[in-house]
């Protein structure tokens, strides 16, 4: 299995048990505008699906685009170091994916959750699933 | 960790345009939320006797204190006001995403009061509240409202809105939130006679609870027991997973208690063209969930209208499938998602304004009524579509029809009140008091009239009790009202307990709030607001006699159902007695003191 996630969006009910799963694991509660995952609706149409795509995503253009090299990219694991970020949003518009939201001043996307992402694991109808699983 | 109540309120005086905040106290918080919170509010502050249509009646938004938190099956906002249809005490739920954003700004609901100098929306942005101009959408269908608030107040605000119908005070008029109704009563009329036309909430705030171990593990212990019900093919709720509300049409049928053509007929083979299972089959078809609910009944369907071009509905539900489905003799799949989108759009309750039109048709077929260009007949197209859009717009036989179907038959006279299928003006729901004697008592005593949401639907379709025995629906009836008020107050989704014990109800509330309720003390908190709310409707002029049932219901069905037994008006009143003498009544269906005590209100 890869980094990265399968999306089925046909399944998707947009229930957003991915969303509240991902902000109780990153932010200890219930806090849908700091999830890392985002579930746009599109009626009639299928949503968007808002996360990072990490091996999926042609480039990494955020990696090229910011300028004090925060962000990086190890075998498809695309992280943001918080410690280093300034907070410039040079990487926000570039994101294809439109994952990475700026909170408290700074870039924040979805990690992987070290290897086992919760949006996954909450996930009842199999929408979102690791890469390849 | 902070509890997932905030124990406040916002109370929007729409003739002043001021808000002010209400803090919930200790004797509200006695009531725990949503449908308890906006009954105490209710009776306290409003005259039982007040025109629902006037300034002095107050609308009550609010949800629980389980909504918005990662709990299944809470995601229900609650309305109360005084129903300008039925003239009681109304309360009224939509599901969706509205409830947690209300949650996420901040608060655990409002209160709206008075009357708007001019057409207005109202936007709670954090908690923070503005008033906009309506000008633009005035005379507009509920989606273009809500399209019209997210241009205007950005996307990701959820917004509460009327239709048409709901600015000309249509007594079935009601609130919709992104497909998701404030079905029953009228509360769009209450909307429309403060002149608000739509609400926007934005809430950008987290949510915790008091007890974050505890509550993780009666979260995951509840998401297993629904997920498991969810899986087992002919487990209702996995029925509902799999093609929507509309599951249950087929079995209701073979009981021979499908109300049919009116009320008349309790078969229809041609119903099954109309059910979940046909629209899962015939139709695109995409489930769609409430916020955080691993059911997703909510069926997104795509079709082609007859005069070209696709549409796309998510429903019809159930009761839909009854109201103007076979309610109407309409087994035309695409005419009755074409129906229900005309309802959505005027913003009207598919139930009561379907029974309305079944109504209207019967009345025709007697020669009672006419329209000029429509048949009027059972069945027909053009005339369901048109009569719908007569009564959102109170034109012609529409604007009779537009004030119930109590009103439309006292009216025209000719003996049509007999077959005029509400209870106080509220239209009947999907189910056939005739054979069932458990619903009959629970339509009968509803303090919203005809409704269904209380009644002992799933012990008598599927046989756990005979459907055609009065003995012991009485216990039974006050027993389901009560819990079922109580879980309003969370506010639980009704099909939440089909499958979850009511220990996990104080069980998720304790880990949350710190709020610990015996189960006793639970259900008990269901009967209080039950008897307040019957005092309130005392207080409006009900007495026994509005507790009744339409001639039809005491007379033999048509067709396949003809020879099954049905309810005697002895029964009724023989139910009736054991029932008022359960909840400690007298026999006039009135309170006694030592029941107010007892009850401490």
């Amino acid at each position: 299995m890869g980094t990265g996630f399968d999306f089925d969006y046909e399944h998707c009910t947009e229930c957003q048990r991915c969303m509240i799963a991902c902000s109780v694991a990153k932010e200890g509660h219930v806090f849908l505008r700091r999830s890392r995952i985002s579930i746009v609706r599109g009626w009639p149409e299928l949503p968007e699906i808002r996360v990072c795509r990490f091996d999926d995503c042609a480039g990494h253009p955020c990696v090229e685009a910011c300028p004090v090299g925060a962000i990086t990219s190890e075998g498809g694991l695309v992280l943001i170091d918080a410690e280093t970020c300034t907070g410039c949003e040079a990487c926000v518009g570039v994101c294809p994916s439109t994952a990475i939201t700026m909170m408290e001043g700074i870039a924040q996307k979805c990690d992987f959750c070290g290897g086992a992402p919760e949006c996954v694991s909450a996930c009842g109808t199999l929408a979102i699933t690791r890469k390849g699983a | 960790m902070a509890s997932s109540a905030h124990d406040l309120l916002l109370r929007i005086d729409c003739t002043s345009k001021k808000v002010s905040t209400m803090k919930v106290d200790a004797a509200l918080k006695a009531y725990v939320g949503g449908m308890g919170y906006g009954t105490k509010i209710l009776v306290d502050e409003v005259d039982p006797a007040v025109d629902p249509l006037s300034p002095a009646n107050k609308l009550i938004l609010a949800v629980g204190p389980l909504t918005g938190t990662a709990a299944p099956m809470f995601a229900q906002s609650c309305i109360v006001t005084k129903s300008p249809l039925s003239g009681t005490i109304l309360n009224c739920y939509a599901g969706g995403f509205l409830g947690a954003e209300i949650k996420f700004a901040g608060i655990d609901g409002l209160i709206l009061e008075g009357q708007a100098p001019d057409w207005s929306l109202i936007l709670v942005d954090d908690g923070r509240v503005s008033f906009h101009d309506a000008g633009p959408v005035m005379g507009r269908g509920t989606s273009e409202t809500e399209a019209y608030m997210r241009a205007s107040f950005g996307r990701d605000v959820r917004t509460l809105s009327i239709g048409r119908a709901g600015e000309k005070l249509v007594a079935m008029a009601s609130v919709f939130t992104e497909t998701r109704t404030f079905g029953r009563g009228g509360a769009g009329a209450v909307l429309g006679s403060k002149r608000i036309k739509g609400m926007a909430f934005r809430g950008s705030k987290g949510l915790d609870v008091v007890d974050r171990v505890a509550f993780s593990a009666a979260v995951a212990k509840n998401l297993e027991i629904i997920r498991s019900a969810c899986a087992e093919q002919y487990n209702l709720l996995g029925m509902f997973s799999r093609v929507g509300t509309g599951a249950g049409v087929g079995l209701v049928n073979g009981k021979q208690v499908l109300a049919t053509k009116n009320h008349l007929l309790g078969t229809w083979a041609e119903a099954a063209k109309i059910d979940g299972f046909s629209y899962a089959k015939n139709f695109y078809t995409r489930p769609v969930a409430c916020y955080g609910c691993p059911v997703h009944c909510g069926m997104l369907h795509k079709f082609r209208k007859p005069e070209g071009g696709e549409s796309w509905l998510r429903g019809p539900e159930y009761e839909t499938m009854y109201s103007l489905g076979t309610a109407l003799l309409n087994a035309d799949p695409v005419t009755l998602a074409e129906a229900n989108q005309v309802c959505e759009e005027y913003g009207m309750d598919t139930l009561t304004t379907g029974v309305t039109v079944a109504l209207a048709f019967e009345m025709a077929e007697k020669g009672l009524v006419r329209e000029p260009g429509l048949s009027l007949a059972f069945g027909d197209r053009a005339s369901i579509l048109e009569l719908l859009r007569k009564i959102g717009e109170r034109e012609g036989l529409g604007g009779i029809l537009a004030d119930g179907p109590k009103k439309a038959a006292e009216r025209v006279g000719g003996g049509a009140l007999s077959y005029a299928m509400q209870i106080k003006n509220s239209g009947f729901a999907a189910w056939m008091p005739t054979r069932m004697k458990g619903v009959a008592l629970s339509f009968a005593t509803s303090n919203r009239g005809a409704c269904h949401k209380r009644a002992p639907i799933g012990a008598e379709i599927t046989g756990q009790v005979d459907m055609d025995s009065k003995v012991g629906k009485a216990e039974m009836v006050k027993g389901i009202q009560d819990l079922v008020n109580a879980s309003f107050t969370l506010v639980a989704c009704r099909f939440h307990e089909f499958v979850s014990p009511h220990s996990l109800y104080v069980e998720l509330l304790a880990a949350a709030t710190g709020q610990t309720l015996s189960l006793d003390e639970f259900a008990l908190l269901g009967e209080r607001i039950w008897n307040l709310e019957r005092l309130f409707n005392q207080g409006a002029g009900f007495t026994r006699s509005d507790d009744n049932l339409p001639d039809r219901c005491f007379e033999p069905m048509e067709g396949e159902a003809a020879g099954g037994p049905i309810i005697s008006r002895e029964d009724l009143s023989d139910m009736l007695d054991e029932y008022y003498a359960l909840r400690g009544w007298t026999s006039e269906g009135v309170p006694t003191k030592a029941t107010r005590e007892r009850l401490g209100i």
